[in-house]
């Protein structure tokens, strides 16, 4: 699939910081990659380097296979963490002002705006000021703002913070909804819920370095140890069973709400799940068996702990290019 | 380029058709007017001390200070010949004061002395010191065998006419108060405007800053163009406002006119060269207070009919002066350097606005900014108003940071070609050069949150 955007060996430094080390990262078209990353962990600055706000100190960053200009801003969409609207604007100025700051005409823009307002059931808020509708309805006319232009890439830093669980669902389908239509989209968070719904890819970054890569499902296979699950609607004694099965650890016992009681054994080489499923069927009535793959927030916890203490300050600052 | 418009676009529009801006752009010339008519009328009618006061009076030559004619608010009574209870009456409120002279010559009356419970406000040690050297000097004439009569007969009275002698041999009419006027009110609407507008273009990279609005808009705009944009929109915003206080000032004034018309008086020749004079250089429009009533007082006196000898005389004391005046550099002088002056202030304005992170973070940046601005202005109304074309006034109206002042109070005067190509050319580099600085400043500074910038941060950042 060809890339978007590439960055290759990126880094900036402010002052004394390095808030970016030897980044690289390739977005696919149509793909959807996830930036995870604690707070401070140099996500923003990296974005900000993607979106054209600042530039690298070294390394390059491509689009579409050149080097990356201003004018390329135009076919990327831009969603900040720390976003807002003018509050004494209306809904439909204010969205004709960013589509034109997009690059459209304004015959284009005014199709556009009417587009998307209607796509979201919000016409007859158009001629209302931004201080006069919800902070709901205002978070979708943030999201709108981004997309008016049909972008080639939508980078969201954070989208969802802020948003109520409704208009959270109601941005998920629109985001699935563009990426199916061919948009790629760059979704930067250090909240997991979502990324494992939507992300085909994922890096983590983590003190400004890039600490993990790859496919969701490929990750999430990589960092499944051997580990599997099996479930009775009562307890189960383990211990003969145990010695005689040899080589497989019991590493936890939960009950859950539904009544069943869950054991998680850490198989082996010499020990494989088909022997495991034997041995747990000859135990009772056996409801569940499963491998435990560990979730992504469990992978970027991780990840997360078995490097040093994060970046100290939550001061955001450019630099000078 | 098509950024800077859509910022341009945006900055105008919102404020032009913001209720505020409208309802201001009104009542602004009104409220002005209203401000003048109440400081002269404070100034002149409620100024004094109009209480009467009882003075006991006390001297060596008799009947100096006893007597008709006592200063005005005041009831003088012979002092006691014991100077304790004098001082003792003084004290307790029976009498406001006692004035004491000594002296028998009255050539130099240096010991007269005023004593009273509470001090005197200047005017009246003044006044009191006026009188009696008055008093003095018509003794003196008396003692020469001179009557009062004879006096003021002998006084003689003086009037000096100024005329200009232009390079073609002409010799023209000229005010010296009127171009110092003209001047001054130039000067002061730049002062307003560039503190106004600026202070707008600043609140306005705030509220983007504060909003967070700022960092979706610099992902598609460079930062030098949003804070062109901003600049230039605020810059348009004012121009609209004059336009349309021109427009209401000659709307005013020609409406008032029309209706002195129909009431009987053709226009007379005067009028008409005066009302073309107006329409040709739109002086009206300039300034709302003033001109207009100077323009007004030039109509209303041509119709002749009720109006006032006093109106007339002030017409035809005008009406050359203002013909002969230096009309299209004037406005040319005036034009150029309110937008060199405005376009250089605003992008400092908007620099302090992208740096702070809050309104109460401004003041430690404004000071020096508006500091030049201040010094200005009082360059304007003493140096320049009184040798316009001294080397100090000429020094000032070169520096870039007080020229837009200056230079247009010299303007009326008549300000060599030479003089103003070079202020203006300084003007003009100084403003690109700022421009460049303050955008460095704009750029880092609308990203920058958490704490309070400080002199050092800004310096970091131009580098």
């Amino acid at each position: 699939m060809s890339k978007v955007i590439e960055a290759i060996n990126v880094c900036k430094t402010f002052g004394e910081q390095r808030v970016s080390k030897n980044i690289d990262l390739a977005v696919s078209q149509g793909s959807i990659y996830g930036l995870l990353g604690p707070n401070g962990a140099g996500k923003t600055t990296l974005i900000r380097m993607l979106s054209t706000i600042t530039q690298p100190d070294s390394g390059e960053i491509l689009f579409k296979g050149e080097p990356l200009k201003e004018s390329h801003a135009q076919l990327m969409g831009y969603m900040p963490e720390e976003r807002g609207l003018y509050k004494k604007m209306t809904v439909a100025d204010q969205l004709l002002f960013f589509a034109e700051l997009r690059g459209l005409s304004i015959k284009d823009a005014k199709a556009s705006v009417k587009h998307w307002l209607q796509r979201l059931d919000m016409m007859e808020w158009a001629r209302k000021k931004v201080e006069e509708i919800s902070k709901g309805m205002a978070q979708k006319v943030q999201f709108v703002s981004c997309v008016l232009h049909n972008p080639q890439l939508l980078i969201l830093d954070e989208p969802f913070s802020g948003f109520d669980p409704v208009n959270a669902d109601l941005i998920k389908d629109l985001i699935i909804e563009l990426k199916n239509q061919g948009t790629s989209i760059i979704f930067s968070t250090h909240r997991m819920d979502n990324v494992e719904s939507l992300c085909d890819h994922l890096a983590i970054i983590h003190q400004g370095e890039k600490v993990l890569d790859g496919g969701v499902s490929d990750i999430r296979r990589k960092y499944a140890k051997g580990i599997y699950e099996v479930g009775y609607y009562q307890s189960v004694e383990w211990d003969a069973g145990m010695s005689a099965a040899g080589e497989s650890t019991l590493i936890s016992e939960q009950q859950h709400s539904d009544g069943k009681v869950v054991y998680r054994f850490q198989t082996s080489e010499s020990f494989t799940p088909e022997q495991l499923l034997k041995l747990a069927m000859g135990k009772g009535n056996l409801v569940h068996f499963s491998e435990h793959v560990p979730s992504i927030h469990e992978i970027f916890v991780d990840t997360v702990s078995k490097t040093a203490e994060p970046i100290a300050g939550a001061t955001i600052a450019a630099e000078p290019s | 380029m098509k950024n800077i418009f859509v910022i341009f676009k945006r900055e105008y529009l919102t404020r032009v058709k913001n209720k505020t801006f409208i309802i201001m752009t009104f009542l602004a010339p009104l409220l002005m007017v209203g401000f003048y008519a109440a400081t002269i009328y404070i100034a002149t009618e409620t100024g004094d001390d109009d209480r009467t006061k009882t003075v006991y009076v006390s001297d060596n030559n008799p009947e100096l200070l006893l007597s008709h004619n006592p200063p005005a608010n005041y009831v003088l009574l012979p002092a006691p010949s014991d100077s304790d209870s004098a001082l003792a009456h003084v004290e307790r409120g029976l009498v406001h004061g006692w004035l004491s002279v000594e002296d028998r010559d009255l050539r130099v009356v240096d010991s007269a002395t005023y004593y009273t419970s509470e001090t005197p406000s200047i005017t009246e040690k003044e006044s009191l010191k006026e009188w009696i050297r008055n008093k003095a000097t018509q003794r003196q004439f008396a003692r020469l065998g001179l009557r009062e009569g004879q006096i003021d007969s002998l006084q003689s009275s003086c009037s000096l006419e100024t005329k200009e002698v232009t390079g073609q041999g002409d010799v023209k009419e000229s005010s010296s108060g009127l171009k110092s006027g003209i001047g001054f009110a130039l000067a002061f609407m730049i002062y307003i405007f560039i503190f106004v507008y600026g202070s707008m273009v600043m609140r306005s990279a705030m509220e983007e800053k504060t909003n967070r609005i700022v960092e979706v808009i610099v992902s598609s705009v460079k930062p030098f163009d949003l804070m062109m944009g901003k600049i230039l929109g605020v810059a348009a915003v004012g121009l609209t406002q004059f336009v349309a206080w021109i427009v209401l000032a000659v709307g005013l004034v020609f409406g008032i006119s029309a209706l002195f018309l129909n009431s009987g008086n053709g226009m007379t020749t005067q009028q008409a060269v005066q009302t073309g004079i107006e329409a040709r250089t739109g002086m009206r429009g300039m300034d709302a207070g003033s001109g207009t009533a100077v323009s007004m007082g030039g109509e209303m006196s041509a119709q002749g009919s009720d109006m006032t000898s006093g109106a007339r005389d002030m017409a035809a004391e005008f009406t050359e002066p203002l013909s002969n005046l230096p009309y299209f550099q004037i406005l040319a002088v005036f034009l150029l350097f309110f937008v060199g002056g405005y376009l250089l202030y605003s992008s400092f304005f908007a620099a302090i606005g992208s740096a702070v992170n809050q309104e109460s973070d401004v003041q430690q940046f404004m000071m020096p900014v508006t500091l030049p601005l201040v010094f200005g202005f009082v360059i304007a109304q003493t140096v320049a108003l009184k040798a316009p074309h001294g080397a100090m006034a000429k020094l000032f109206s070169m520096i870039p940071l007080t020229s837009p002042i200056v230079m247009v109070v010299r303007a009326p005067f008549g300000v060599p070609f030479s003089e103003l190509a070079l202020s203006f050319g300084l003007l003009v580099l100084t403003f690109v050069l700022m421009v460049w600085l303050s955008s460095r400043i704009y750029r880092i500074g609308i990203l920058s949150y958490g704490k309070k910038p400080t002199w050092k941060d800004l310096w970091k950042w131009l580098r």
